[in-house]
């Protein structure tokens, strides 16, 4: 029985003598009993004083023999501790990115290899405030890829209000490889206008709503710029001018290892005519499906859309003029796009790759009013090595503009051609 | 450390006590920490963290201390103590039982180490709202089973456990589990199985969180720590726990080198460490106290929801908590790459 078991105990041993006893009695003892109750409780806290001068004195030497090794590079890790930064509500970001390509079709010089791009972009939020910017340097042009602001509400929903993705079709994007397909080309895909959109999102359904007052540049003559219009830098001199889009799509299976989404969209917009100040309207529709089944992801979209342009007399209404990238070309007023994707994402195990995703993507024109059909065929790997990403594309195309003598006109001809690309980009 | 910093202990006004937040941190502060500064005349600033010793290393590095005790996971305070990072504790120097017996004879077998005094045992459960699944789970393999039990998993992101986890469910006995993980074929397949759920899973680091994406229905169903599902349950949810293969694991006090507190350090966790404090700490989480005497205290209804009960205990297993002190550097590195990398065609690519 130890000293405080023992002060425990006392009074309980002394309770049959206080009911036996006379006050006198009962009074000294209990004097007694505090005498020795105080006496006990001193001497604990003295051997509690001991043990503690005991570790104190086994510390401090202990401490004494590794403060000449603690010492040396205490400053430096009190420097890294001292004071922790509040990650930052916006983070800036950006890339530097080559490229290189041989051309199957081109004889004497075979390929190029340069600089692609190199970007800035902002990402983030300050309460319910969203921002979202980039701005990409070219080696021929300077442009702002987007850039918007926006408001999230508690329903998880949110506005934006600027140059923001057009929703249309299959999202993020109706491609897996560096080029894109047939729908990017027609601006019908990665599109990014001036405007505002309302995205809500509720369960698996998700809805988007959008208005936008012209093309991403004001002046629709500027071929200085990311994504394919309808430009006023050709002959026919139209412009896209309120355009609404409404995208819905809702998702079987979320929270499994296969979910579907399925979606319809649809496009409206008038089509204004600097020369004849009159307006025309343009009008696209989609429907699509996004399976992601373990590593395994298909895609599938049919799209048809149609321009009705009011040009000038002489002016043939046949063929409306597209362009970004400081470039101009043609596509057939009115067709049908379909889309047909498979891509396939490998289990890593080692060190060194991140992400290793090999796909083949296949979209095609149907044009109405007569030519041969536009084709792209990717089978390519999107590679990530840490802060590096590389796609690496055997692209085949057919009739296809930027390909040989290729148009999405009711023109060109019935030609494959192929490229090799190999885009490499430090992303941070 | 010289003798006047030494001294200064004394003067300790405020202790700085790191621990796992949540329901776990009330049970301590209801349990010991508020009696404790009434009688001591110090403050207690509780902390939150998630586990690890990285930030141990940093500070006790440095002589930078800002922690002056840390809850650890068992296996944390063996590699922390191992690293020397921890003040030694005498556990002839910890407070005897109320009959006298010693610390030594009273804490249960394993509890003491060299520099760390174990508080508690809890177990990882598997956890689910019986209202928001169509089907409920019978066992560990349901919840890897996406086809019959569709619906989000949470996960603690971590290795521990899911590891053990993914393998029992894909066959391997659990008495075997550790064996099987010492091999390179092992830790694959344990990925192998774990890669069947990752897309449906969300993680959490907090113990709070994990009931916190079940009240929210972001998940079917989720890891969590027997105790904070009680708790919830307590406050008016009506969570089921699953104690097929549980995982058993403890927790333990340990006291930073080279602070400026350590006799306070050294007082709070004897105080911490009674009969008295376990037990009361125990009716505010269903946590089982590590001293035999503080168990003999617990109301009987109590008993039966701790995971060493008589029903509960032979549904689960202990973590080897030495296994994962030599191993969770490596598996640490190998989980996070696997966490990082997508498992399905990611969505969102570099723009192009």
């Amino acid at each position: 029985m130890n000293l405080r078991t023992f002060a425990i105990a006392l009074p309980l041993i002394m309770l049959p003598v206080q009911a036996v006893g006379d006050d006198a009695d009962i009074d000294a003892l209990v004097a007694e009993l505090e005498q020795v109750k105080g006496r006990l409780s001193e001497l604990e806290q003295l051997r509690q004083r001991v043990r503690t001068l005991e570790a104190r004195l086994e510390e401090a030497n202990r401490a004494a023999a590794s403060d000449q090794m603690d010492k040396r590079d205490a400053a430096l890790a009190r420097a890294s501790t001292a004071s922790e930064p509040e990650p930052p509500a916006i983070d800036i970001g950006g890339a530097l990115r080559f490229t290189t390509f041989a051309n199957g079709s081109v004889k004497g010089q075979r390929g190029k290899s340069g600089l692609d791009l190199f970007r800035l972009s902002a990402d983030g939020s300050i309460d319910n405030i969203l921002l979202s910017a980039e701005y990409r340097f070219y080696p021929f042009m300077d442009v702002l890829h987007h850039g918007w602001l926006g408001y999230k509400f508690d329903n998880e929903s949110q506005l934006q209000a600027g140059i923001t993705r057009v929703p249309f079709g299959i999202l993020p994007y109706a491609a897996h490889n560096f080029w894109f397909g047939v729908p990017y080309y027609l601006g019908l895909s990665d599109d990014y206008d001036l405007g505002v959109k309302y995205v809500l999102p509720n369960g698996p359904w998700n809805m988007q709503l959008a208005y936008f007052k012209n093309s991403e540049l004001s002046n629709s003559g500027d071929l200085g710029r990311y994504s394919y219009d309808v430009v006023s830098a050709g002959t026919a001199r139209n412009e896209e001018t309120n355009q609404f889009n409404g995208r819905v799509a809702y998702t079987f299976g979320s929270g499994t290892t296969c979910s579907h989404e399925v979606g319809i969209s649809g496009q409206w917009s008038e089509l204004y005519n600097l020369d004849t100040n009159k307006r025309g309207e343009m009008w696209a529709a989609a429907t699509h499906l996004d399976t992601r089944c373990g590593r395994w992801n298909f895609q599938l979209e049919a799209a048809r859309y149609e321009h009705n342009p009011v040009n000038p007399t002489g002016i043939p209404r046949n063929r409306i003029e597209l362009g970004a990238f400081e470039s101009l070309y043609d596509i057939a007023p009115s067709g049908t796009v379909g889309i047909a994707n498979i891509a396939y994402n490998f289990p890593l195990s080692g060190d060194i790759l991140d992400q290793l995703t090999c796909y083949n993507d296949f979209s095609v024109l149907y044009k109405d009013g007569g030519g041969d059909d536009s084709i792209l065929n990717t089978t390519g790997c999107a590679i990530g090595v840490g802060p590096l990403f590389i796609y690496a594309d055997l692209i085949n195309a057919n009739n296809m503009v930027f390909f040989g003598n290729g148009s999405l006109a009711n023109d060109g001809e019935d030609d494959w051609d192929t490229r090799l690309n190999l885009n490499v980009g430090y992303y941070w | 450390m010289d003798f006047a910093q030494a001294d200064s202990a004394h003067e300790t006004r405020e202790l700085t006590v790191v621990s796992w937040g949540g329901a776990y941190t009330r049970s301590q502060i209801r349990g010991f920490v508020r009696r404790f500064e009434r009688e001591r005349g110090i403050d207690v600033e509780m902390i939150d963290y998630t586990g690890g010793i990285e930030e141990i290393r940093s500070q006790v590095r440095s002589w930078n201390v800002k922690w002056d005790v840390v809850d650890f996971e068992l296996f944390d305070a063996v590699r922390a103590c191992e690293e020397g990072l921890l003040v030694e504790i005498d556990p002839a120097s910890l407070p005897p039982a109320p009959d006298g017996t010693s610390a030594e004879r009273d804490f249960l077998d394993g509890s003491l180490l060299p520099c760390a005094v174990g508080n508690i045992a809890a177990a990882t459960v598997i956890a689910y709202d019986p209202e928001a699944v169509e089907r409920a789970p019978r066992s560990l393999k349901d919840f890897f089973d996406m086809r019959r039990f569709p619906g989000h998993r949470g996960l603690r992101r971590t290795p521990k456990t899911n590891l053990e986890w993914a393998l029992i469910a894909d066959g391997v006995k659990p008495d075997r589990v550790y064996s099987v993980l010492d091999t390179d074929e092992g830790v694959d397949r344990a990925f192998r199985t774990l890669d069947r759920i990752k897309p449906a899973i969300r993680w959490w680091d907090h113990g709070e969180d994990a009931l916190r994406l079940l009240d929210t229905g972001q998940v079917a169903m989720t890891s969590a720590y027997n105790g904070r599902v009680d708790i919830a349950n307590a406050e008016g949810a009506s969570y089921e726990i699953l104690w097929d293969n549980h995982v058993r694991f403890r927790d333990a006090w340990g006291i930073l080198r080279n602070g400026e507190n350590i006799e306070a350090a050294l007082d709070f966790i004897r105080f911490a460490s009674t009969t008295e404090s376990l037990a009361e700490q125990a009716k505010f989480i269903s946590y089982g106290p590590l001293r035999r005497s503080s168990l003999e205290n617990l109301p009987a209804d109590l008993l039966t929801r701790l995971p060493t009960s008589a029903d509960n205990l032979p549904r689960g297993f202990d973590t080897d908590a030495a296994w994962w002190s030599d191993h969770i550097q490596d598996l640490q590195v190998r989980f996070d790459h696997w966490v990082e990398r997508s498992f399905q065609v990611p969505r969102d690519w570099p723009s192009r």
